[in-house]
C-alpha cells in the first residue's frame, strides 16, 4: 500500500488492524480473546497533526531568578514556547524540546500557585492561548470499538506528561487569589468553554479528572457562563441518551451538576425541574448506567432534598423506566428506590405507595436472587419500615399474596428466611390485618384449585367426546362402504330389517355426550 | 352427627380436659416473674407464643398444630423451670411435636429448616433431644383437649341447630381470634371449654343472632358452667380481641431478627452513600445577568488548594449583607 508522505513516527491509521480468520469468530462476532489480543498498545496520542518540531525551543532563565521587572516578559515568553507541540508516540524524537517544555511548564505552575502579583492583564491571553493549543484537539475515534468501560483498560494519553501540566496550571491558574473574573471573562468564553466540554469525552480518566474540577471552578466564577454551560451539559446528555449512546465524561458531568444542584436556590426555578424530568430520570435508560449511576442517583436524592414536590415526579419516572430484562440494573434501581425512601416525606410517599410497591412485589418474585433479596432488604431500614407501618392497610395487601407464593416456590435459601423475616414483621405491625388476608389468600386458592379441576374436566369430557365422535365417524365410512358393495354386486335390496337397519345406522346419540352430534357429523 | 351425640362428645371431652391443664401454680409463677436472665417472665412466653404462629403460618400448619403446641409448651412450663435461653429450643420442640401429630407426614418441615428459619442457635440434635424431654415430661400425653376442640364442636352444635342459614359463625375467624388469646398466658389458666364458649359468646352478640344465644345458653347449661366464670373469662377476652382488632399498627422490634444477604448483595448495599468531593456551588439570584461585576470579588477565592471548600453549605456569612439585599430586589422584580 502507498503510504503517504508522513514522518517516520504518524500514528498508524486505525484501520490497519489485521482482519479476523473466520476460526475465531463466533456467530459473526470475533472472539473476546481476540479482542483483547488486539490492544497491544495502551497509549495513543490525539494529535493527529502535530507541529514539526523544526522550532528549536532555547532554555530560558530561571522565573525565580529573574528581576522583578523582567518577571512578566519572562513569563510570557515561557507561554509562548509552551504553545509547540510534541509528539510522544516517538520516544527518542525531540527529547531536548520536551524536557524544556516540560520544565518550563513546571515553572509556571509552581509561579502562578505560590507567587502573589504574577497574574497581570496581558498574561491572560498569553496563557489562555497555551492552554488551548495544547489541550483543544480533535479526539480521536476509540482504538477498540467494543470497549467497555468497566472491563476494558482505557486508552491513556501518550502526551499526559506535558499535557497534565498544562491543566495543573490552568487549575492553578483559575485558583489563583489573583485571578479576575472579570478580566478572564474575555477569554474564557462560551466558545473555549464548549471545547472544554467536548474533551470529556476523552477516554484518559485522569484528564476527565482535571476537566471535572476545571469546568467546576469555572461555573463557580465565571457566572455569566453559568447558564450556557447548563444548555451545553444539557445537549451533551440529551445526545448521549438518545443519539449515540456513547460519551465518556457523564459521570464527572454529573458530579459537577451535584455540586450545583446543592446550591439551588429555592424556590427551584422551572428550568431546573424540566432538567430533572427531561434529562437526569432519562438518562436512567442508557446502557452503561453502572459507570455513573452513583453520581446520578446523588443528583437525584439532592434534587428531592431541595423540594420535595418532584418526588412523585422522580419515582414515577423511574417505575415507567425500569428495565425489564437487565437484572443488574434492576438492583441499582433498587438501591436507587432506597436512598430516595430515605428522604422522602410521609405526604410524598402516600402518593406514590401504590405503584411503588406493586413494583417491589414484583422485584421479590423475580427468579434473579439478587432483585430478590435487595427488595426484601427495604424492610431492614429503619425509616422505611416506619412508613410502611404507617400505610400497612395499604401496603400490606399489594406484597400479601407474592410473599406467600414466593415463600413457598423460590429456589433460593436465602431468600426464602428473609420472606420469613418480612412476614413476621407485618404480623407483628398488624395481626388482625395480616390474619384476614391470610384468611382470603386461602379462600383465593380453595377458588383456584377449584377452578383448575373444572379446567381439567372440561377437557377430559370434550376429549371422551372427540373419540367417540370418531368412532362414529368411522363405523358411518364402514357401513357406507359396505352398501356400496351390495350395490355393485348387485343383491337385491334387502328390507332391512329393524335390527339390521339399527346396526347399519349410526348411532343416533352418543350415550351422555351433548347433543348436537348430528350437526357435528356434517 | 345429630344433636344428641355431639352433646355426648362434649360431655366427654370437658371430663378429659381438666387432665390436660397446665398447672396454675406454675403459670401464676411465670406471671409473676420480672424480667430475669434465669427466668421465664410472662413476656418472654408471650413473645414466643407469638414467634411460634409465625412459624405455624409461614409453614402452612393449621391452627390445631399451634393450639397444641401452645398447650404443651405451656404444661411443660409450668411444671418445669427452665432458663429463658433454652426456650427457643423448647418451644421448637413442643411445635415439632404438635405438627407430628396434627399434620400429614408429606406436610412436615424437616427439623433443620425450622431452625434454620426460626434463626436458633442450636442442632438438630438438640432438638430431638428436648423432644424426648418434653414428652416425658408430659406423660406422652401429646393429643390433648384443647379450646380448639370445643370451638370446633360449639360450631358444629351451632350448625345443627340453626335454622336460618344466613347467619353462620365463621370458624376461621373464631380461630384466628383463639390464636389471639393463646398468645397472652393469662388465658392459659383458663378451662378450654369456658374460654371457647367466651369466644363464642363474643362473636355471637357481634352477629346479633338470638337463635345462636340461645343455643350458647343450652350448651353452658350442659356443661354446667358457672355464669361467674363464663362472665370473668368473656371480660377478659372482649379486652383482648378489642386490643386485637385495633386498626393501630404497632412498631415491630425488627432488631431481634437477622437480616443475612449474599456476599454480593452485601457489597452493593453501601456504595452509594459516598460523601461528594466537590464543593456546592451556591446559586444566586443574579446569576445570569449584568450584575456579577459587583460580586466576583466575592466569588474568588481565598487561599486555596484542590480540596477546600467554596463555602460548602450556602449558610453562614459567605453572602454579605449587601448581596442578600439585592438578591431579595431581584426577587421581587421577578415577582
Amino acid at each position: 500500500m502507498e503510504t503517504t508522505k508522513l514522518p517516520p513516527s504518524s500514528p498508524s491509521s486505525p484501520t490497519t488492524s489485521f482482519s479476523v480468520p473466520s476460526a475465531e469468530k463466533v456467530d459473526g462476532f470475533p472472539r473476546r480473546s481476540m479482542r483483547r489480543a488486539r490492544q497491544r498498545r495502551s497509549h495513543s496520542s490525539s494529535q493527529f497533526r502535530y507541529q514539526s518540531s523544526q522550532v528549536e525551543l532555547t532554555p530560558l532563565p530561571l522565573l525565580k531568578d529573574a528581576p522583578v521587572a523582567e518577571l512578566h516578559d519572562l513569563f510570557c515568553k515561557k507561554l509562548q514556547q509552551c504553545c509547540v507541540l510534541f509528539d510522544f508516540l516517538d520516544c527518542v524524537a525531540d527529547l531536548k524540546g520536551k524536557e524544556i517544555k516540560r520544565a518550563a511548564l513546571n515553572e509556571l505552575v509552581e509561579s502562578v500557585a505560590t507567587s502573589r502579583g504574577v497574574l497581570i492583564e496581558p498574561l491572560y491571553p498569553e496563557a489562555i492561548k497555551m492552554i488551548s493549543v495544547n489541550i483543544f484537539r480533535t479526539l480521536p475515534p476509540s482504538e477498540n470499538p467494543e470497549f467497555d468501560p468497566e472491563e476494558d483498560e482505557p486508552t491513556l494519553e501518550a502526551s499526559w506528561p506535558h499535557l497534565q501540566l498544562v491543566y495543573e496550571f490552568f487549575l492553578r491558574f483559575l485558583e489563583s487569589p489573583d485571578f479576575q473574573p472579570s478580566m478572564a471573562k474575555r477569554y474564557v468564553d462560551q466558545k473555549f468553554v464548549l471545547q472544554l466540554l467536548e474533551l470529556f469525552d476523552s477516554e484518559d480518566p485522569r484528564e476527565r479528572e482535571y476537566l471535572k474540577t476545571i469546568l467546576h471552578r469555572v461555573y463557580g466564577k465565571l457566572l455569566g457562563l453559568r447558564a450556557y454551560i447548563r444548555k451545553q451539559i444539557n445537549n451533551i446528555f440529551l445526545r448521549f441518551i438518545y443519539e449515540t449512546e456513547h460519551f465518556n465524561g457523564v459521570a464527572e458531568l454529573l458530579e459537577i451538576l451535584g455540586s450545583i444542584i446543592n446550591g439551588f436556590a429555592l424556590p427551584l426555578k422551572a428550568e431546573h425541574k424540566q432538567f430533572l424530568v427531561r434529562v437526569l430520570i432519562p438518562l436512567h435508560t442508557a446502557k452503561s448506567l453502572s459507570i455513573f449511576h452513583a453520581q446520578l442517583a446523588y443528583c437525584v436524592v439532592q434534587f428531592m432534598e431541595k423540594d420535595a414536590t418532584v418526588t412523585e415526579y422522580i419515582i414515577r419516572g423511574l417505575l415507567k423506566y425500569w428495565p425489564k430484562t437487565c437484572t443488574q440494573k434492576e438492583v441499582m434501581f433498587l438501591g436507587e428506590i432506597e436512598e430516595i425512601l430515605d428522604v422522602i416525606e410521609p405526604s410524598q410517599f402516600i402518593r406514590v405507595q401504590e405503584p411503588l410497591f406493586k413494583q417491589i412485589a414484583a422485584c421479590i418474585s423475580s427468579p434473579h436472587f439478587q432483585v430478590a433479596e435487595r427488595a426484601l432488604y427495604f424492610w431492614n431500614n429503619e425509616y422505611i419500615l416506619s412508613l410502611i407501618e404507617e400505610n400497612c392497610q395499604v401496603i400490606l395487601p399489594l406484597v400479601f399474596a407474592t410473599l406467600y407464593r414466593v415463600s413457598k416456590e423460590h429456589w433460593n435459601q436465602t431468600i426464602v428466611s428473609l420472606i420469613y423475616n418480612v412476614l413476621k414483621t407485618f404480623m407483628e405491625m398488624n395481626s388482625k390485618l395480616f390474619d384476614d388476608l391470610t384468611a382470603s389468600y386461602k379462600v383465593e386458592k380453595q377458588k383456584e384449585l377449584k377452578r383448575e379441576r373444572e379446567r381439567a374436566e372440561l377437557w377430559r369430557g370434550l376429549e371422551e367426546h372427540q373419540e367417540r365422535r370418531m368412532q362414529m365417524l368411522t363405523e358411518a365410512a364402514r357401513n357406507q362402504r359396505n352398501l356400496q358393495e351390495r350395490g355393485e354386486r348387485g343383491d337385491p335390496p334387502t328390507p332391512s330389517s329393524p335390527q339390521t337397519a339399527h346396526s347399519d345406522q349410526p348411532e343416533p346419540k352418543p350415550s351422555g355426550a351433548s347433543s348436537g352430534a348430528g350437526e357435528s357429523a356434517t | 352427627m345429630d344433636a344428641y351425640k355431639l352433646m355426648k362428645e362434649l360431655r366427654v371431652n370437658y371430663e378429659q380436659e381438666v387432665f390436660y391443664l397446665p398447672k396454675e401454680t406454675g403459670l401464676s409463677l411465670i406471671e409473676s416473674t420480672t424480667q430475669d436472665d434465669s427466668r421465664i417472665s410472662a413476656k418472654c412466653r408471650d413473645a414466643k407464643v407469638e414467634d411460634l404462629w409465625s412459624l405455624t403460618s409461614f409453614f402452612g400448619y393449621s391452627t390445631q398444630t399451634f393450639v397444641l403446641a401452645v398447650n404443651l409448651l405451656d404444661r411443660f412450663l409450668a411444671m418445669m423451670r427452665i432458663q429463658p435461653k433454652h426456650l427457643s429450643c423448647v418451644s421448637l420442640s413442643c411445635l415439632h411435636m404438635a405438627a407430628k401429630v396434627t399434620e400429614e407426614e408429606c406436610n412436615l418441615t424437616p427439623t433443620d429448616e425450622l431452625i434454620r428459619i426460626g434463626q436458633c442457635r442450636f442442632t438438630v440434635s438438640d432438638l430431638a433431644r428436648m423432644e424426648k424431654i418434653v414428652a416425658e415430661k408430659l406423660n406422652f400425653k401429646s393429643k390433648a383437649v384443647t379450646a380448639l376442640t370445643f370451638l370446633h364442636l360449639y360450631h358444629r352444635i351451632a350448625l345443627s341447630h340453626s335454622t336460618d342459614r344466613k347467619e353462620t359463625l365463621n370458624l376461621e375467624k373464631l380461630e384466628a381470634q383463639l390464636k389471639a388469646c393463646l398468645c397472652r398466658i393469662s388465658f392459659s389458666k383458663a378451662k378450654p371449654s369456658v374460654l371457647a364458649l367466651s369466644l363464642l359468646r363474643q362473636e355471637i352478640e357481634a352477629v346479633q343472632s338470638e337463635d345462636m344465644l340461645e343455643i350458647a345458653y343450652h350448651i353452658q347449661r350442659h356443661l354446667k358452667i358457672a355464669d361467674a366464670e363464663l362472665l370473668l373469662w368473656s371480660g377478659r377476652v372482649a379486652q383482648c380481641l378489642s386490643d386485637y382488632a385495633s386498626p393501630e399498627c404497632s412498631k415491630p422490634n425488627h432488631r431481634k431478627l437477622q437480616w443475612i444477604v449474599s456476599r454480593r448483595t452485601a457489597q452493593n448495599l453501601h456504595s452509594y452513600r459516598s460523601v461528594p468531593e466537590l464543593p456546592t456551588i451556591p446559586e444566586g439570584g443574579w446569576d445570569e445577568s449584568e450584575s456579577e461585576d459587583s460580586c466576583e470579588d466575592v466569588m474568588s477565592s481565598g487561599e486555596e488548594s484542590l480540596s477546600s471548600s467554596l463555602g460548602s453549605d450556602a449558610e453562614g456569612p459567605f453572602f454579605p449583607l449587601h448581596f442578600r439585599r439585592q438578591k431579595h430586589r431581584q426577587h421581587l422584580l421577578h415577582a
